[in-house]
């Protein structure tokens, strides 16, 4: 037997070769471009060729799509001044070409050593993302790897069409420590592996509607889920907007006042926990009664 | 004229237990008066043997023993397995003992070699555990046990249950020298669900105010299983166990072994090994042997102590593991053992020191760690006759004389170059060989692994076939073309080096047609503990500090 | 921050004619990237320039690459490495992987 290649073990290169048509990826401002960062060598600090970013452009069954690689061992992912300038340049290439772009995403949000300069490439980030909506194109995120989507990159993925996650993947704002910082461990324990994941994880994201599939840990459910949503986008309309905040006042009305996830889950018709804990992806989607909008 | 020896120590005993008629009920006695029956039954210069092995601790019998003040005891000499808890290192810190011999301190190895500067600790000798119990019938016959069960019926049967370990090596000689017995147990019930030791080998009894201390040592989580490790593993797999045929073994635990487990369903299936090889084995029930077991690698494991959390799996594959009429586990530490000393193809294990002519320990002069069982696996059977075509290979590479066993067992060492924190593995003398240590030792160093003993070492950077070199300045040469990057290392003679290698004594990866590029976690039959549960349907029952969904 | 430079000798690696570069490995805790860049104008040598985060281990660091220089044709190439702290067992491997990367022994 050979077991397939995690996607949250994966390199975001090998995601990139895992996902694409064989032989279809050619780098934009590839390493020997030596793109670096500006401030981490003031700091002492070692730079990545690639500023923990790879961009490019690649055929997905024969589709050619814009792609966003994020190396989550670099900086913890996090977003720097030339990291965030790939970023925006490669969604504005898309909206430009009419060209669906995907964003491998794994980041803990803003590179704090860079100061503003992640902050504000972020939120140019976030306006490319919305040329891209504005003009029909497709923004795709996958968030499969434990570290997630956090801070910045948290809020940018949900400015995004689609969220596909996996059960390692998790999605929020602030960290499991720093919610345990400011609300006590009996609050939270950022420890509690299960706890952390039961909140933000792709299981409980899934079910909450904040991430629209949840796929299997491996390229080739991923690549099929994300060649189902190459051709769809949502436009940003008032009347969805509307919508979507009657969707999260119902949301916190339901469960504002939860202090455990497993509630959550059994409000989605989940009777066994432990059961639900142990599924993979595709096995939970099918334990629960979620409701697509 | 010396008394003609009778049977005075039968006599002694019976004047032990008329101590404490009093404060017992028949064999039971009450956890509240345990400390004073202790101080009643022990006597100033007895061999005391307080059960503390791998696994299980009667933790109740060392707080207790810990409680008492040195007149009333004291000139104990001290014989266990495994000195593990910090009540252990009470009794030497009071100065209780007047000699202690054992076996391994991993645990506690920090707080023995202190205790041993400052003159505290009174080592007769380290040795592996079938020594030890060997001892225990000729001149370290214990005069109390202090031993562990997990339930007492009300005739004073004892059941073991999955961690059998060390018990009957102890109660055994004990029991049939007049010796005096005395039992915790987790709890006294109707009726055991098989007898693992009869009432009549048992003095006394005590149900503890909390379970014994179990750990489960031998669990490894898959995630932290490293890409250096799993090439050093395919290498081990391709290089030795398909090479040599491997039959029966035992693996040392450690992630290194893990990683090699948990490749057989893949790459090992690749190289299509299965059912040619690691047939047999004597290891505990680990979790990491789970998709191997499943996929049908796997025809008998024996162990020498159980494992928590795999209490369901095993009583549910008892085509595989050794169970009880019960239908639950059962082990034996000196028989498991002996088995690794007699009836294995291969040892293979991992160090954390190893010198120039490939001895190994694990003993520094900050820790004194003591050897386990690790010298009794990994040494060579001088006493064995049978063949197997793996003894009789390695046997011929070696080049035996006239006067020398025809075969040899495989005793592979497995090491990265270098240990966390850049530490290098290989030295040119082992830290064991400290004097002060040696002195605290009687004039021996305690090597753990003897390098005439080793037949095979394993880097990341090659394995280097010991066997298989006719001098010890080849032995020497080959050591160091596997040495790596490390200061041994970079002393290597390129030309020397060069030739090895020719002669297919030095192997690197690319030798046995693995390529780095080949390395992925994905070769993991399981990537953590998670999938373990799902490889065993549901029956691993993780301990809570592995479970993370 | 310590950087290093060291030309070795080395057969000649006959570049594919598709592929100008080739790397492995990421920047993180105990891991590095390294970089495989073609040189046409040295093709007996290959030339490394080394930054590693961990200063004093120049020793081992010149001896994993003599030996890679020694043991593959690597000549007319440059090699660069960003290192946080990898220890010489993940270099070795790093520079093979690259390598192999280059051969299109891997996807």
């Amino acid at each position: 037997m050979k077991r397939a290649s995690l996607y949250h073990e994966q390199t975001a290169r090998k995601r990139i070769a895992s996902l694409v048509d064989p032989g279809s990826f050619t780098e934009l401002l590839p390493p020997p471009e030596r793109v670096v960062s500006p401030y981490l060598p003031l700091l002492d600090i070692p730079v990545s060729f690639d500023d923990g970013l790879v961009i490019g452009r690649a055929t997905l069954g024969g589709k050619p799509v814009y792609l966003a690689a994020q190396v989550g061992q670099f900086v913890g992912g996090s977003v720097g001044e030339v990291h965030s300038a790939k970023l925006t340049g490669i969604l504005k290439a898309a909206a430009r070409d009419a060209i669906p772009c995907l964003l491998l995403v794994e980041s803990g949000g803003v590179r704090l050593h860079e100061g503003s300069s992640g902050e504000i490439g972020i939120s140019e980030a976030m306006r490319a993302v919305f040329e891209c909506r504005a003009k029909g194109v497709p923004t795709i995120a996958v968030i499969g790897a434990d570290i997630g989507a956090y801070g910045g990159m948290g809020i940018l993925v949900t400015c995004c069409d689609f969220r596909i996650m996996t059960e390692h993947g998790r999605l929020g704002i602030s960290g499991p420590i720093v919610i345990e910082k400011w609300m006590g461990k009996q609050a939270y324990d950022s420890s509690n592996r299960a706890l952390v994941w039961k909140t933000s994880g792709g299981k409980t994201k899934y079910l909450l509607n904040d991430a629209d599939v949840l796929t299997h840990d491996d390229s080739a459910s991923v690549g099929a889920a994300i060649g189902e949503l190459l051709s769809k986008s949502q436009p940003i309309t008032l009347g969805g907007l509307k919508t979507r905040q009657q969707e999260l006042e119902k949301r916190l009305g339901d469960f504002g006042k939860t202090s455990d996830p497993e509630e959550i889950w059994k409000a989605f018709g989940i009777a066994d926990i432990g059961e639900a804990s142990l599924a993979s992806g595709p096995e939970f989607v099918a334990l629960a009664k979620r409701k697509t909008p | 004229m010396a008394p003609t020896p009778k049977n005075t120590r039968q006599l002694n005993k019976e004047e032990r237990i008329r101590r404490i008629a009093g404060m017992t009920n028949g064999k039971f006695v009450s956890s509240n008066q345990v400390a004073d029956v202790l101080k009643l039954i022990i006597e100033p210069d007895d061999i005391l043997c307080l059960e503390g092995d791998n696994q299980k601790q009667a933790d109740f019998f060392a707080n207790q023993l810990a409680t008492l003040d040195i007149k009333d005891l004291h000139d104990i000499h001290l014989v266990m397995s495994c000195i593990t808890l910090p009540a252990h290192l009470e009794l030497f810190k009071k100065g209780a003992v007047k000699q202690v011999d054992f076996c391994y301190a991993g645990p506690q190895g920090q707080a023995v070699a202190e205790l041993l500067a400052e003159g505290k600790f009174p080592i007769g000798a380290i040795h592996t555990y079938n020594e030890l119990y060997a001892r225990y019938y000729m001149d370290l016959t214990p005069r109390v046990a202090l031993i562990a069960a997990v339930q007492a019926d009300r005739a004073g049967n004892l059941y073991l249950a999955a961690n059998t370990e060390d018990t009957p090596a102890i109660v055994e000689p004990t029991a049939f020298s007049n010796g005096i017995i005395f039992a915790q147990v987790n709890e006294i019930v109707d009726s055991i669900p098989r007898i693992d030791i009869p009432a009549d080998q048992v003095d006394l009894i005590v149900e503890a105010p909390y379970p014994m201390h179990l750990t489960a040592l031998f669990t490894r989580d898959p995630a932290a299983i490293t890409e250096v490790q799993i090439l050093m593993a395919m290498m081990a797999i391709r290089g030795i166990y398909q090479e040599y045929e491997v039959q029966s073994l035992n693996h040392g635990v450690g992630f290194n072994t893990a990683a090699i487990e948990l490749l057989l369903p893949t790459y090992g299936e690749e190289l299509g090994l299965k059912g040619k090889i690691c047939n047999y084995w004597m290891v505990n029930p680990l979790p990491t042997m789970i998709p191997a077991i499943e996929s049908g690698w796997v025809k008998s494991v024996f162990s020498v102590g159980g494992e928590v959390g795999m209490e369901r799996y095993t009583a549910a594959r008892s085509d595989i593991f050794f169970t009880g009429r019960d239908g639950s586990f059962h082990s034996n530490r000196p028989m498991g053992q002996l088995a690794g000393h007699y009836a294995i193809d291969m040892f293979i294990g991992a160090t954390l020191q190893i010198d120039i002519n490939g001895n190994s320990s694990t003993v520094s002069k900050k820790r004194i760690t003591g050897f386990g069982g690790a010298p009794n696996m990994g040494c060579q059977p001088m006493g064995r006759r049978h063949p197997t075509k793996a003894w009789l290979k390695v046997g011929a590479e070696s080049n035996p004389g006239p006067g020398a066993i025809p075969g040899r067992k495989l005793v592979v060492q497995m090491a990265e170059t270098f240990q966390s924190g850049r530490v290098p593995t290989f030295v040119e003398e082992l830290e064991a060989q400290d004097p002060n240590i040696k002195k605290a030792l009687h004039g021996v160093a305690p090597v753990m692994i003897y390098g005439d003993d080793v037949t095979h070492v394993v880097t990341e950077e090659g394995i280097a076939n010991l066997a298989a070199c006719r001098t010890i300045e080849e032995r020497q040469a080959a050591i160091r073309g596997v040495a790596g990057y490390t200061p041994v290392g970079l002393k290597r003679n390129m030309k020397e080096t060069q030739e090895l290698r020719a002669r297919g004594i030095i192997r690197l990866p690319e030798d046995l047609g693995i390529s780095p590029s080949s390395v992925s976690r994905s070769l993991l039959a399981a990537q953590d503990i998670k999938g373990l549960v799902r490889w065993s349907g549901g029956l691993y029952d993780p301990p809570s500090q592995f479970i993370d969904w | 921050m310590e950087k290093f430079d060291k030309t070795f000798p080395s057969k000649s690696f006959s570049w594919p004619p598709d592929k100008e570069w080739a790397i492995a490995g990421v920047v993180g805790s105990g891991n590095l990237e390294v970089l495989f860049e073609r040189n046409t104008e040295s093709p007996n040598t290959m030339e490394c320039h080394v930054e590693s985060s961990i200063p004093g281990y120049e020793d081992s660091w010149l001896a994993a690459l003599e030996d890679f220089a020694a043991n593959y044709p690597a000549g007319g190439t440059k090699v660069t490495i960003h290192d946080q702290g990898a220890a010489p067992i993940v270099v070795t491997f790093r520079l093979r992987q690259a390598y192999d990367h280059l051969l299109q022994k891997i996807s």
